[in-house]
């Protein structure tokens, strides 16, 4: 097995090249198909995410594999430009190292936040739309069900996913969800209709919240956003009302100032309430709450700063999960390597076995025919007797073939067993 | 058989359930609460088993002596911790829970074993009279510690401290449902126990109505008193049935509750009694007010349900 890793990630590429790297879904389907075109005698899965464009290419053996300038023609001509354009922002990597690579990449070790569940669902579509376009064999489903395993070790045996890092994830896991039980059916205002505004609904919904109301000045933004989250879009006037009805509110609009003081939350609001909890989140900046208004009986108000130290300590949490996460990375990939290495192996263990097969079966003829007085019981214990023979034969050459591909592809050793067993191809 | 089974079995296997929840604080070992919670069952087998034994010994039985009225509020207690591990299973419940139920089984080591007076009445009142008196005790316990936790809980979110991976509590949402039920729950509970509790004092031969002297009766109508007036309040203010103020009434609560069993543990056998024609607790055995000698204990606490049970 040959494999080629050509791409650009967020480590080692401007976002820049990134973006004009990029490829949609129905983009991927097409390259896959022209590259097969390209290269029929290879395997190939493309990579696409926000911060990574990566092409995983397999062969059978070394001139059947696409050398990794081909690959990178491939992936730059695709899109018109020059690969002279992308010089020095592109990764290459080989065999282990590229395995290695897939596996850090299906394990969210290699995100841009550490950790992050959506990078194993955008591995696993890549590896199917592989599939679908014909692109992928029996090398690429072995590499990414591996790249899956090691992943799905990496959750299961640290912590590493268990600790939040964004601020609305942190927000909503570690805060909201020790004032309320559930989401399902409180209330959520949100004002703003920005990225912040985006990014803490998905968490909201996440977490099974179905009443979402919308508020920004641009009524458009808010219906926009209001119906991608199956929520509805509210007027600014109804501010005040909606302030008294929500249990969550999230404050992500732009604003010069504190849209919510704390003397009209007191005078418009708090008695309107009755002190039922409220949770409110504060991602603007200038913050949309007055901080006093978290002074009031049952609020509980929360503002990027707030949450700044949850989110450092959960970063450190997590650091200190990846060394544990990097060793079953290596395991893993060393385990791949080896199987792929013994695998090559696989012609030479039948040629031998044939080899020794044969010959014992025209000996055991030959020896029934001489002893045809031989019952049944005395031929079978024969029978095993030979077959216990060639298989002590074998076991010495076995063993050392086993041994050496554990560090490497035994070519020589497979060589030498080739020419001192007369192995024909 | 009974052989074996005395007051420290199951008190070692909650002291084990509550050092397993400790550890927690400082140690993360994984499968330290599914021990906790099979110390607990266990503890609550051999709870039920000695309650059995006393049942079996005791006409009267069960709640007829101080001592089996605490046991059997102790073992109510148990089985609510083990409703809040089973609802929240991250959260330290037992770190709060398991103390009270410890010291319930205290007070009920240092607690008169012999029949309470007023179980000279007809047998299904007096029954009655206990085991509603027992469960509104355990609702306000439970409320207690939920509004503990609430407080907690409320405390922590003001202050913007993030959630420990080693001390966790339930939400304030469920907190302060449980709170409001049990707050609710010891009203009727108790209503009920006292009025059981007055027709047993009517149903009885010669007893000469209510008597408010008795420190039990007294205690436990200011307990009444006040949890009416707390239920008055919720109903009234709207304010009260949410947040902090429902944990300070369950909190204040506890105080009377602690007052009634106080005077419950110091005179509990003479509850029901009429000083004025001398009535005397069942069999008129001296009533203990001071705790058992070791002899005492081994002929009346644990041998009673133990070894030399038939």
């Amino acid at each position: 097995m040959i494999l080629q890793m050509i791409g650009c990630h967020h480590r080692a590429s401007g976002v820049d090249v990134r973006e004009r790297l990029s490829f949609g879904k129905e983009q991927t389907s097409d390259a896959l198909v022209r590259w097969r075109e390209r290269f029929p005698e290879a395997e190939l899965a493309l990579l696409s995410t926000c911060n990574r464009v990566e092409l995983y290419a397999v062969g059978s053996a070394p001139e059947t594999a696409p050398p990794a300038e081909e690959l990178i023609d491939a992936l730059t001509s695709y899109h018109g430009l020059p690969a002279k354009g992308v010089e020095g922002q592109l990764t290459s990597l080989a065999q282990r190292e590229a395995v290695a690579h897939l596996f850090r990449v299906a394990a969210s070790l290699d995100s841009m936040v550490v950790g992050e569940p959506q990078i194993l669902a955008q591995v696993k579509q890549a590896y199917q739309r592989a599939v679908e376009c014909a692109a992928a064999g029996p090398a690429l489903h072995d590499l990414f069900q591996s790249a899956l395993r090691a992943a799905r070790r990496v959750h299961n045996e640290t912590e590493l996913h268990k600790h939040r890092v964004s601020v609305p994830s942190v927000a909503i896991a570690d805060f909201a969800s020790r004032v309320f039980e559930r989401f399902d059916d409180k209330r959520v205002l949100v004002l703003g209709a920005g990225e912040m505004a985006d990014e803490t609904l998905r968490y909201l919904k996440d977490a099974g919240a179905a009443k979402i109301r919308v508020a920004n000045r641009s009524w458009e933004r808010a219906a926009t956003i209001a119906r991608q989250w199956e929520g509805v879009a509210t007027p600014w006037e109804h501010l005040w009302d909606e302030l008294a009805a929500a249990d969550v509110v999230i404050g992500a609009a732009g604003a010069k100032g504190a849209i919510v003081t704390a003397a009209e939350f007191d005078r418009r609001v708090a008695r309107r309430r009755q002190q039922r909890p409220l949770f409110m989140l504060d991602l603007a900046v200038p913050r949309n709450f007055e901080p006093d208004v978290g002074e009031q009986l049952g609020v509980y108000l929360y503002s990027l700063d707030d949450l700044a130290e949850a989110c450092e300590r959960n970063r450190a949490a997590r650091a200190a999960e990846l060394p544990a996460a990097e060793r079953i990375i290596q395991i893993e990939a060393d385990a791949f390597m080896a199987a792929a290495h013994r695998r090559l192996a696989g012609p030479v263990i039948t040629g031998l076995r044939r080899n020794l097969e044969q010959p014992k079966q025209a000996e055991l003829e030959r020896l029934f025919n001489k002893l045809p007085q031989l019952d049944e019981h005395a031929r079978s214990e024969i029978e095993q007797f030979a077959d216990r023979l060639v298989n002590k034969l074998l076991h010495p050459p076995m063993e050392s073939l086993r041994d050496a591909s554990q560090e490497g592809p035994p070519h020589g050793l497979l060589e030498a067993l080739r020419r001192l067993f007369r192995l024909e191809d | 058989m009974t052989s074996g089974i005395n007051m420290l079995c199951f008190t070692a296997c909650y002291a084990i359930a509550l050092t397993l929840e400790a550890l927690g604080l400082w140690v993360r070992a994984p499968g330290r609460r599914l021990v906790a919670v099979v110390a607990t069952l266990t503890g609550m087998v051999a709870h039920t088993w000695y309650l059995a034994a006393r049942a079996g010994q005791s006409p009267w039985a069960p709640l007829s002596s101080v001592h089996d009225w605490y046991l059997a509020a102790a073992w109510t207690l148990a089985l609510a911790y083990l409703g809040f591990v089973l609802h929240s299973p991250r959260a330290l419940s037992g770190l709060f829970l398991l103390p009270v139920t410890l010291g319930l089984i205290a007070a009920a080591r240092w607690s008169s074993t012999e029949p309470i007076a007023s179980f000279q009445a007809p047998r299904v009142w007096g029954q009655l009279h206990g085991i509603f008196l027992m469960l509104g005790a355990v609702a306000v316990l439970v409320g207690f510690v939920a509004g503990l936790m609430y407080l907690i809980q409320s405390s922590w979110l003001k202050h913007k401290r993030p959630s420990g991976e080693r001390f966790r509590l339930p939400s304030l949402e469920w907190l302060e449902r449980v709170n409001g039920r049990s707050l609710a729950a010891a009203t009727v509970l108790t209503a009920i126990g006292f009025v059981t509790g007055v027709l047993t004092r009517l149903a009885q031969r010669d007893a000469g109505g209510l008597t408010w002297s008795d420190p039990v009766v007294a205690s436990l109508s200011g307990m009444l008193s006040w949890l009416i007036a707390a239920e008055c309040f919720r109903f009234a203010y709207p304010a009260a049935r949410r947040g902090r103020k429902v944990a300070y009434l369950t909190l204040a609560g506890f105080v009377f509750l602690v007052i009634t069993l106080s005077a419950f543990m110091r005179g509990g056998a003479m509850h029901g009694t009429t000083p004025d024609n001398g009535d005397a607790p069942l069999e008129t055995a001296p009533t203990r007010l001071s705790p058992p000698q070791p002899e005492e204990a081994g002929k009346n606490a644990s041998p009673q349900a133990g070894s030399e049970a038939p």
